[in-house]
């Protein structure tokens, strides 16, 4: 396991549907090495194999087939990811409840444990699946192809995925989306984007969340936008209190721009 | 992070192409590693090196490739080695730039028996 984050085996993952508490499916194989020596041989029979091939290339390989999807059924599938506690779920459930009336749309919730975001998303009136990804620090394209089966995904919907809160690990793993949110809080540094830029430079939009919270704190909204822009110049934002609702119509206005892209 | 999940994909791919080329030994792989890619490589290393154990990968010698990062200045076209995401021009100072390498992460080839 990994020490910085306790990132562990992908396969390692388990899918609930909030309704039914149960299912334990995949099977995975474990490795228990401890620290293998590694030694060249010689013989006189080798050949060289070039492949020069990417090595997420299995998990692209799935998120264009997720992607492919999403395209014949005409789902605008957008990867929220974030630090935890940026107020994720807090935007889903006041977008659910502002645009349930008007459209159709579902959630695929990513935490290490626990069904308590998918059940508050249920709450919200939308459909959700759980995926507790164990010791593991992000989703990854096998596992929405997995929850994809288990959740039902409408023609014209939008499909929300909740990230692992998490701004490292995620940035390397193609879902199949749309488009990347990155969401990031007045309570954090506004130097977020310079310490993980990775996630910065792969996401389209960064909300900027807790808004009603700017009064209190010391975080300078602009500055965190230079610094964002510094890594990614195309990267849009949106300012926004998912307490409050200031902004959030922003946001809708947003979504209402990729739904009809 | 992720070296973890990364190492595994290595080792997973390594037996798909050893399946595929009908082998039984990989006694040499070769991997490159961009310093921008998003992936320690110290960390990846000392990963793979506990999960080869038992796998196609259990002897194999591994040898990782370092890419320096490039960065490319829109303002006055300077190319130059970009140590992080965040790098002025060295030049003019503009910035952003445009990344133009270091972002490989790849399995170059494997020497097989």
């Amino acid at each position: 396991m990994c020490e910085t984050c306790g990132c562990g085996d992908s396969d390692q993952f388990e899918i609930h549907d909030p309704h039914h508490t149960h299912s334990h499916d995949q099977s995975h194989a474990h490795f228990h090495a401890h620290g293998g020596k590694m030694h060249s041989h010689s013989h006189p029979h080798k050949k060289v194999i070039n492949l020069n091939m990417d090595i997420l290339s299995e998990n692209n390989h799935l998120a264009h087939f997720n992607r492919s999807f999403f395209e014949e059924k005409k789902v605008l599938c957008l990867n929220l990811v974030s630090s935890p506690g940026s107020g994720k779920t807090t935007i889903l459930e006041k977008t659910i409840h502002a645009l349930i009336s008007t459209n159709k749309i579902a959630v695929i919730e990513g935490d290490q444990q626990t069904l308590l975001d998918a059940e508050r998303i249920e709450k919200s009136g939308a459909p959700s699946i759980q995926i507790n990804t164990g010791s593991g620090c992000h989703l990854d394209a096998k596992m929405i192809g997995s929850a994809l089966t288990k959740l039902k995904v409408e023609q014209n919907s939008i499909l929300f995925i909740e990230n692992v809160g998490n701004l490292v690990c995620p940035a390397m793993f193609d879902l199949g989306e749309y488009k990347r949110v990155v969401v990031i809080s007045v309570t954090e540094g506004e130097d977020k984007p310079l310490k993980y830029p990775y996630m910065f430079q792969s996401s389209h939009l960064c909300i900027i969340n807790k808004a009603d919270l700017l009064p209190y704190v010391d975080f300078n909204t602009e500055k965190a936008i230079e610094y964002a822009r510094s890594i990614n110049p195309e990267l849009e934002f949106i300012i926004l209190s998912a307490r409050s609702s200031e902004g959030m119509e922003l946001w809708y206005a947003w979504l209402e721009k990729q739904l009809k892209r | 992070m992720h070296e973890f999940s990364l190492a595994e994909e290595v080792i997973n791919l390594a037996q798909r192409e050893a399946e595929k080329n009908n082998v039984n030994t990989i006694s040499e792989i070769q991997i490159e590693v961009g310093d921008l890619s998003g992936v320690e490589a110290e960390a990846f290393e000392s990963a793979l090196g506990l999960l080869v154990k038992d796998t196609i990968l259990n002897n194999s010698k591994i040898n990782i490739i370092r890419t320096p990062g490039k960065g490319h200045c829109n303002a006055c076209n300077l190319e130059f080695e970009m140590h992080h995401m965040q790098a002025s021009c060295p030049h003019c100072r503009a910035f952003p730039s445009i990344i133009n390498g270091g972002q490989e992460f790849r399995v170059l080839s494997l020497l097989v028996e």
